[in-house]
Order: C-alpha cells, then structure tokens, then sequence
C-alpha cells in the first residue's frame, strides 16, 4: 500500500501502521484519512503530504 | 519534576508533547510569545496562498486540553531567567520555578540594514501577524517584490502569484537557491518559475527602499529601479539570543548545546532555531523535530544523544519538485558528481560521492526516488556499484534498500 510523506517535516504516513494516537487503525488509506486529519508529528494537513514512489 | 519552555513554536511544542508522552506528573509550563496557539509554520504559506482558512491553521488543540496539564501561556514573553535560583520571571511579573529548562525561542526575520525598511507596505514573514498584515496590504496593492530568493522567498512569491499579484524575486546571489542547487540547476528552476508568470532579477543588489511614507519600489546599485507597493523581506533569520546571552550562557551564532542538547548550564537545554549544535545553525523542521525530541528525553533523566541533522529539503516551486540533499556544491577535493539533465521538462539529478559514499544530491523536477535519495545522503550509503544507473528514471530504489 502506498505511503504519504509530509512535506514539511518528513513523517510517513503508513498505511499499515495507520496512526493510532489518532485513532487510526491499521490498514486505513491515506485517501481515506478525513480532511481533519493532520500531521501527528508537525500539524500540518493532508494538502501537504506527497506520495512515496 | 517542573519543566519550563520557552517558545510554542514547533520545537516547543514537539517537546512539551514528548515529554507529556514519557511522564504523567512532570508539570509543563509552555511560554510562547505570539498570542496564537501553536500552528505548523509552513502553514503560513498555505494561508498566504488562500489555500487553507484561518481555522484550519491551527494544530493539536488536544495537547493543550486541560487533560494534559499543560500550562499555556500565549502572548506572555518570558522576560529573564535567573538561572541560580532556577526560576523564570514574564514580562507581566510572573515567577515559575523549574527544574529543566528548555530554550526553543526559534528566530527572527533578518533584515538587512536598508534605508526604507521601515517603510509602510514593507514586511516580513515569520510570523501569524506578519501575514495578516501582508494580506490586509494585498487588497489594494498588487504589486509585489520579494527580495530574497531562497526557499521562502519563492514560497512567498509564488503564494502572491496565486493571489493575482504582479510580482518580482529579486536576489543578491546570481542564481536562485544557492544553498540548494548548483548553476546548472539553479537556471532550469529560474525559467520554469518565470514561466509562472513571476519576473526573476539576479545579481541585483538593493540599495534603498523608496517611497515618501509608503513604499513605491526599490532602487538597486546599478542605478534601475523597479515599482513595487509591497515589498516582502526574505532575506533569512536571526536566532533569538537575548535571555540566553543574559543568563550567561555560552552563545556563538546560536545557544551552544552539546549532543544531549544541553546549554552550557547542564540544566538549561536548548532547541530548534536557536540552538548552535557542533558549530551549525540549522533552520530547518527535521533538526528542530531531532533536537526538542531527544531534549524532551534528556530533561527527563533518559539518556538519547543527538548526533545532528542531514540538511534535506523538498519543495515544489513552479510545479517543480526540487529536493536538495547534503553537499550539493563540494568545495574539497575527492568528490565525484554524476549529473543527469533534461531542461526541457525541468528534470536535473545530481550526486555527490565521496570514496563510492553518498554525501549530496540534488533531485529536481520528480519526485521518483526523491525521498529515497535523500534518505541515502542521510545514511551516507554506499552506491559505488549501482552509480551508473542511480540517476536512471527507472532505477528502483527498494532494490538497495
């Protein structure tokens, strides 16, 4: 599955790893993240994450 | 056990949750001198641009619940640290004792001294004011100059673009990013930005700020001039040195830290812009991440040693991608450079090897193998047996992984 990096401050969002202290259980897409998900790392929002390729 | 932080920004607060993470009863007293809550920096970007509301430039209003018995103060400026007694006094009279002390005070826009800087219609940008006040300026003045053109003058620029403004990056230097990029790449970045509709002015050193009581464009020493109604100052930053200096730390450039990011007050940490770690100033989000993490486990008792931060940046400027990643520009002797270049579309990959080891690279106009290859350049790998291929749009990085 495919993994999301924030462009401001690096994190990778894993889809297999999900981001549980958000709530977000292994296995969700990032597509799938609501938009009020942020960067559990910086905060900032989806808009700034990129696909890993 | 009572921590105090100075500063809300992102070190700040990346080592107030860290520290809330590892330790249930430790208080936490958070100072910040804006008057916002915490909110991610490049956001700012974001909000310049019109791409993000005012409400959704805001972070993590649960960290700042009462349920995690952190103490905010927003708006409050600490005004001196006595650091014999361990306490800190606020602007507005208030003492709190601590136990550790962190120093995340980040930095301030450099601005170089200018005839006309305090001119109106002349900003900077650092802070959440400091955009509202661009824009508030914006609606009635569209004609933009950004001097400085490093990676924020060309954020900044371009977010004026996407407002509708007429807009010019001027830069002293004779290409744009030249911490980044070389020459080569720095003038397949140029054509593409300009192409964006944005006038790009190298070389050019400014000499005044004009305008009466308001700014109407700036003079260069050359003798041109060019119009401008708003002028944006990038032109770097300088650390906030003022309470460290006067509580007698050791301070260079920065607040000297030592690997467990402690001041030369062992209880006294420091973190983010403004700490100065093995002689370097770093600026920028990753370093402040390492550091306010490994300060948070260090002010607790739990020994994480910080060994420093490899420099990577992506950003995307003019539909660009451009990653820049360690020693792009080798000044000793015993480098290689491999340099793989289509100008047409904007692609222009660089590596820098030392003895077959990764040390730099540059990667611009994809972001295939762009997070890859700066991970490479963190861990100093070696690629000697895959160098000819490396730079090949179908090499598949997982393969050396």
């Amino acid at each position: 599955m495919e993994k999301w990096e924030c462009q401001a401050c690096g994190y990778v969002y894993d889809p297999a790893v999900g981001d549980p202290s958000n709530g977000v259980a292994p296995g969700a897409k990032f597509e799938d993240l609501p938009d009020s998900w942020v960067c559990p790392q910086c905060g900032v929002g989806k808009e700034l994450f990129s696909k890993v390729d | 056990m009572k921590i105090v932080i100075v500063g809300n920004g992102m070190a700040g607060t990346l080592a107030a949750k860290t520290v809330r993470e590892l330790d249930q009863e430790a208080g936490i007293e958070v100072f910040g001198e804006e008057k916002y809550a915490y909110y991610p920096r490049p956001n700012l970007i974001e909000f310049l641009a019109g791409r993000l509301p005012y409400e959704k430039l805001f972070a993590f209003p649960e960290i700042w619940s009462t349920r995690q018995r952190i103490g905010l103060h927003f708006g409050e400026r600490v005004a001196r640290i006595r650091p014999d007694e361990r306490i800190v006094e606020t602007g507005t009279g208030g003492i709190f004792p601590y136990d550790a002390l962190l120093l995340a005070s980040g930095a301030r826009a450099a601005v170089p001294p200018l005839t006309g800087s305090g001119l109106k219609g002349v900003f900077v940008l650092r802070t959440l004011d400091d955009a509202l006040a661009i824009l508030d300026r914006l609606r009635t003045h569209a004609r933009v100059a950004v001097l400085g053109g490093g990676l924020l003058g060309l954020e900044i620029a371009r977010a004026m673009r996407d407002r509708g403004a007429e807009v010019s990056v001027v830069e002293i230097f004779d290409r744009l990013l030249p911490r980044q990029l070389d020459p080569a790449a720095a003038g397949i970045l140029k054509h593409q930005i300009e192409k964006t509709g944005i006038s790009v002015r190298l070389g050019a050193v400014s000499r005044e700020i004009l305008g009466a009581a308001e700014v109407r464009g700036i003079r260069f020493e050359s003798g041109d001039e060019v119009e401008a109604d708003l002028v944006v100052i990038a032109a770097g930053v300088k650390p906030e040195l003022a309470l460290a200096k006067d509580a007698g730390l050791t301070v260079e450039r920065g607040i000297v830290v030592d690997d467990s990011l402690r001041t030369s007050r062992p209880e006294i940490f420091a973190a983010g812009d403004a700490a100065e770690h093995r002689g370097r100033v770093y600026g920028i989000i990753p370093a402040s991440f390492e550091q306010a993490r490994a300060a948070a486990h260090n002010m607790l008792g739990m020994d994480m040693p910080y060994s420093g931060t490899v420099p990577s940046n992506t950003l995307k400027v003019a539909g660009l991608y451009v990653t820049s990643a360690g020693e792009v520009n080798p000044e000793a002797r015993g480098h290689e450079v491999l340099v793989r270049s289509v100008p047409e579309t904007g692609l222009y990959k660089k590596i820098v090897l030392k003895e077959g080891r990764l040390v730099g690279a540059i990667w611009m106009g994809t972001k295939k193998g762009a997070s890859e290859i700066g991970r490479f350049v963190a861990l100093k790998k070696d690629v000697e047996i895959r160098k000819g291929d490396l730079l090949e749009d179908t090499f598949d990085f997982a393969e050396m992984s």
